[in-house]
């Protein structure tokens, strides 16, 4: 840590922290429906995107995203998503904060690129059904219907889908971090307030 | 003893061009306030009162920054150079907001915070809390969600929070900007106990009546410097004509002159049928059989914290679904969903209302015929502006604008919906006199383009400048209904002084 | 909109550790969501999967617990009687739903239980007891009051949106979520502010000490259920 966090930071980080959580929350409320839970990695950062760009304009140095990162995995784990939630909650918060320093946590360019890093979170949620669950639910189909049968299931849920969803995070994360770029540019930097 | 030696600071911030905001910045400050004294300071608003309570709780300059000149003492200690940390035992702090002032959700935990944050053994913290209670008899409000409380009851708290560390010297920023009368006769019992404790307030104010007994010293600032200093004996002498001429709120509710006449002579009248209304809580709700009254008019909601004011205004504004109420207006009988396209509200916090990225977008926004092209409608919103001195703004975007200028944003697209009614909800809430006056000649344009206007309010001044027509609610009903005039007035004045 | 710690304290009979919660929550999430369903490891989850039920009883959200049983008990049904019976796709997407109910919803549930029955200010003492670091337990306790905060914001954008008859008529859902968020997000720039000045004068530090009024201890339950948490898990990865 190249400085000591100020009250200001820490207030900031919680509050943006909640916002961010809670626009997640309502993204995910409308993706109940199944169509577009599927999309739900494109969607999501599409929509979070937009205060995370502003987040991002109030972070001033480092530490600040990963503390983000670290609160979100903690209120996902305790909220009862399986423990993989804090590999890639804390590895996409890192991997942004690698991005935002880059850019001296002042250009554009790398807060819409971190943007797109931080919405890797996101698989942490869906890691689980895919490989752990995935594996040991199939192998304990083995008994009751056979190796056939099983083989045939793992068709239906390749682990390309996987890739495809990482794909997705991060396109979904920089259309977001374009359009809270926009935003803040029409908005915030119009009324004075970054 | 707090002394400011030739004290002269201004904000760093910038506006959106890049020019220095010169609001509330202060210049060669000379002050000694001695312990247990008790110093109102007031002006009208970027008059740097608040500056020097920030001066005081050290806020300026560990957090807000600038370029400080001279030296704020307590007891001897500058405060710049005391880590905040430090500051913070000396001295407590209310603030304006009871919103954004609370780090904690629960009441008990936000009471034991600056405590806490002392390192105060958890056995003490407690006991004193426990006296704290007693003394102030507020077990109704520990351990209860600081979101269910209302904003007086907010503020019970945050007193309470500084008795439990009991600090020297308390510096109150504006604390009774959102309260109603009972709880600002209930905020004056504190500080009579404070005072009486010996310890050294200071209270930065627009609302003055409550203060009259208990100051010792008034200061009157303008622009940053102290143009006038009160003693407690010249406060007491204070009549309604001489704040008048000073420029600030008055010293007594008694003495407030009702000088208009009464100059609506409208006969109509519309009919509010059934309202009828509870929370899901069960409690809160109001119930209003039927009520008439004039149209084209300005009538004041009036009541105490809880009586269902704001309640009715978001009923008549036909924001509450479930309410079966119907409201008769030129022989149309509306119901809750038609009431949205005739009512525009100005609410209590008026950046919520305000959407788009200019001020011409919006009042634009507000003309939903899609039939009228949009030069004209840039035409007609330009119009609107000039009338509310607003044109000058027109390409900026609303929260670049000062509190009074949003509002009349907010008014401005209101009269662009060409709806009849507008309710205002507080509009005058953390007001200083020249912006309140400047409300009431609004509002009275409003009632002279032939609108009529509902205005919740505790503000018995406002009411006097501008109301026609009173409405008291009590527990939900409409415990009286009356016509405004000279004489009655005093009816009026006994409810606000109680 | 029910998000975060209760902001009261609970007052039920049976009160756990924070600490405790966290222990079971781990166990669980391992077990149910990595376990075989055949030898040691079907007695585990047969375990794990009923505690978020006795715990939920325990705080009276029995309406919370029978729907939890009713859909375990669903999930099993179908996996047992009805899936072999069926083939094609009602077949993969029934034993796809089961699979994840009966895997992942314990999880939840015990993360539910841990939420309604925790208060903010019990989870900050735990934390500050299990040496989180202050960077992380102050914004964490702020974001918990900033929710609640939120919902206010929202509400009353909602209803100035209705009242000013935007939104509906606003056909293109990126200007709806334009209106929503630049609010919402310029009142919470506000409020950042004000909170921590407000915070500042009433001493908070960044890497203070304090102390908390807030008492929470580890009885003879919580070692207790601590331990057979310890137990599930070792024997999970033993078998």
């Amino acid at each position: 840590m190249e400085r000591k966090f100020e009250i200001k930071d820490l207030i900031t980080a919680g509050i943006f922290t909640a916002l961010y959580f809670a626009v997640t929350f309502a993204v995910a409320c409308i993706g109940f429906i199944p169509i577009v839970m599927v999309f739900m990695p494109l969607i999501g950062p599409i929509f979070t995107g937009i205060p995370l760009m502003l987040y991002f304009s109030k972070i001033k140095h480092f530490g600040m995203i990963t503390i983000t990162s670290v609160i979100i995995a903690i209120l996902m784990f305790i909220t009862g998503h399986p423990y993989p939630i804090f590999i890639f909650c804390i590895g996409a918060g890192l991997l942004t904060e690698l991005v935002l320093k880059a850019g001296d946590y002042q250009s554009i360019r790398s807060c819409v690129l971190g943007s797109s890093t931080f919405s890797l979170w996101m698989l942490g949620m869906v890691i689980a059904f895919f490989f752990g669950f995935r594996e040991s639910y199939l192998n304990s189909l083995v008994d009751g219907y056979g190796q056939e049968y099983v083989d045939k299931m793992s068709e239906y849920t390749p682990t390309w889908v996987f890739f495809t969803m990482i794909a997705m995070c991060i396109v979904g994360g920089l259309i977001g971090g374009l359009l809270g770029a926009k935003v803040l540019k029409k908005h915030f930097r119009k009324a004075g307030i970054v | 003893m707090i002394e400011f030696k030739n004290v002269t600071f201004a904000y760093s911030s910038t506006d959106a061009d890049g020019r220095a905001i010169e609001q509330g910045s202060i210049s060669g400050i000379d002050l000694t306030i001695q312990n247990g004294e008790f110093v109102v300071l007031t002006g009208g608003s970027g008059c740097g009162k608040t500056t020097i309570t920030r001066l005081i709780n050290g806020l300026i300059p560990h957090y807000y920054s600038g370029t400080l000149n001279g030296d704020v003492l307590i007891d001897g200690k500058s405060v710049p150079n005391t880590p905040i940390f430090e500051t913070a035992k000396k001295v407590g702090s209310v603030f304006q907001n009871p919103r954004s002032q609370f780090f904690n959700v629960n009441t008990t935990d936000e009471i034991a915070f600056a405590a806490e944050n002392q390192c105060i053994a958890p056995e003490r913290i407690l006991s004193h809390i426990a006296e704290t209670t007693r003394n102030m008899q507020i077990e109704k409000l520990l351990d209860r969600s600081i979101f269910e409380l209302s904003g007086g009851e907010k503020q019970i708290i945050a007193c309470a929070g500084i008795n439990v560390l009991s600090p020297d010297i308390v510096v109150l920023d504006e604390p009774s900007s959102n309260l109603d009368s009972s709880a600002i006769m209930k905020l004056k019992s504190i500080l009579a106990d404070w005072k009486s404790q010996g310890k050294t307030i200071i209270i930065a104010e627009h609302r003055l009546y409550f203060l009259r007994e208990l100051a010792d010293r008034m200061l009157i600032l303008e622009g940053g410097r102290i143009t006038k200093e009160l003693q407690a004996d010249e406060v007491n002498k204070l009549t309604f004509a001489d704040t008048e001429r000073m420029g600030i709120r008055p010293l007594s509710l008694e003495d407030i002159s009702f000088s208009r006449e009464s100059s609506s002579n409208h006969n109509e009248m519309l009919t509010l049928e059934s309202f009828i209304f509870t929370y899901k809580d069960g409690k809160h709700g109001i119930n209003i059989p039927k009520l008439e009254l004039p149209t084209n008019s300005v009538i004041a909601i009036i009541g105490h914290n809880g009586a269902g004011k704001s309640t009715l205004a978001r009923n008549i504004c036909g924001l509450e679904k479930k309410c079966k109420g119907t409201l008769t207006l030129n022989g149309k009988k509306l119901k809750a969903k038609d009431r949205l396209h005739y009512c525009y509200m100005i609410m209590q916090d008026v950046n919520h209302q305000l959407f788009t990225e200019s001020v011409r977008d919006e009042v634009m926004l507000s003309m939903t015929d899609k039939s009228m092209p949009d030069e004209q409608k840039a035409q007609k919103a330009d119009e609107i502006l000039t009338q509310l001195d607003l044109i000058e703004y027109a390409d900026t975007h609303p929260m670049a604008l000062s509190g009074g200028q949003k509002q009349r944003t907010a008014i401005a697209s209101g009269i662009a919906s060409s709806k009849p009614i507008i309710i205002f909800d507080e509009p005058t809430s953390g007001l200083d006199l020249a912006h309140m006056k400047q409300v009431a000649v609004e509002i009275l344009k409003l009632r002279d383009m032939g609108k009529t206007v509902f205005i919740v309010t505790h503000d018995l001044e406002l009411i006097l400048s501008c109301c026609d027509h009173i409405v008291r609610l009590e527990k939900g009903e409409a415990a009286e209904n009356y016509k405004l005039y000279k004489d009655i007035a005093a009816r009026l004045r006994q409810f606000f002084a109680n | 909109m029910e998000l975060g710690l209760s902001s009261t304290s609970d007052n039920s009979v049976q009160k756990l550790d924070p600490r405790t919660k966290l222990c079971l929550l781990i166990a669980i999430s391992l077990i149910m969501v990595g376990g075989k369903t055949v030898g040691v490891e079907y007695i585990l989850r047969v375990i794990c999967a009923a505690i978020p039920f006795v715990l939920l009883l325990t705080v009276r959200h029995i309406k919370s617990a029978l729907i939890y049983v009713m859909l375990l008990g669903l999930s099993v049904f179908c996996e047992g009687s009805v899936i072999p019976n069926i083939s094609g796709a009602p077949n993969l997407i029934l034993m796809i739903l089961c699979g994840i109910i009966s895997r992942f919803v314990p999880g939840y549930m015990m993360g539910w239980y841990t939420v309604r029955s925790t208060s903010v200010s019990e989870f900050m003492t735990a934390m500050d007891r299990m040496r989180v670091p202050y960077f992380i337990t102050i914004p964490f306790s702020v974001m918990f009051r900033y929710f609640p905060t939120l919902g206010e914001e929202y509400r009353s954008i909602h209803d100035a949106m209705k009242m000013r008859e935007i939104g509906q008529s606003v056909k293109n859902p990126f200007i709806y979520i334009e209106y929503v968020l630049v609010p919402i997000m310029m009142s919470t720039v506000r409020i950042a502010d004000e909170l921590s000045a407000a915070s500042l004068t009433k001493g908070l530090c960044a890497g203070g000490k304090r102390t908390h009024i807030c008492q929470i201890s580890i009885k003879f339950y919580d070692w207790l259920l601590m331990l057979g948490s310890l137990v599930m898990i070792v024997l999970f990865f033993v078998f």
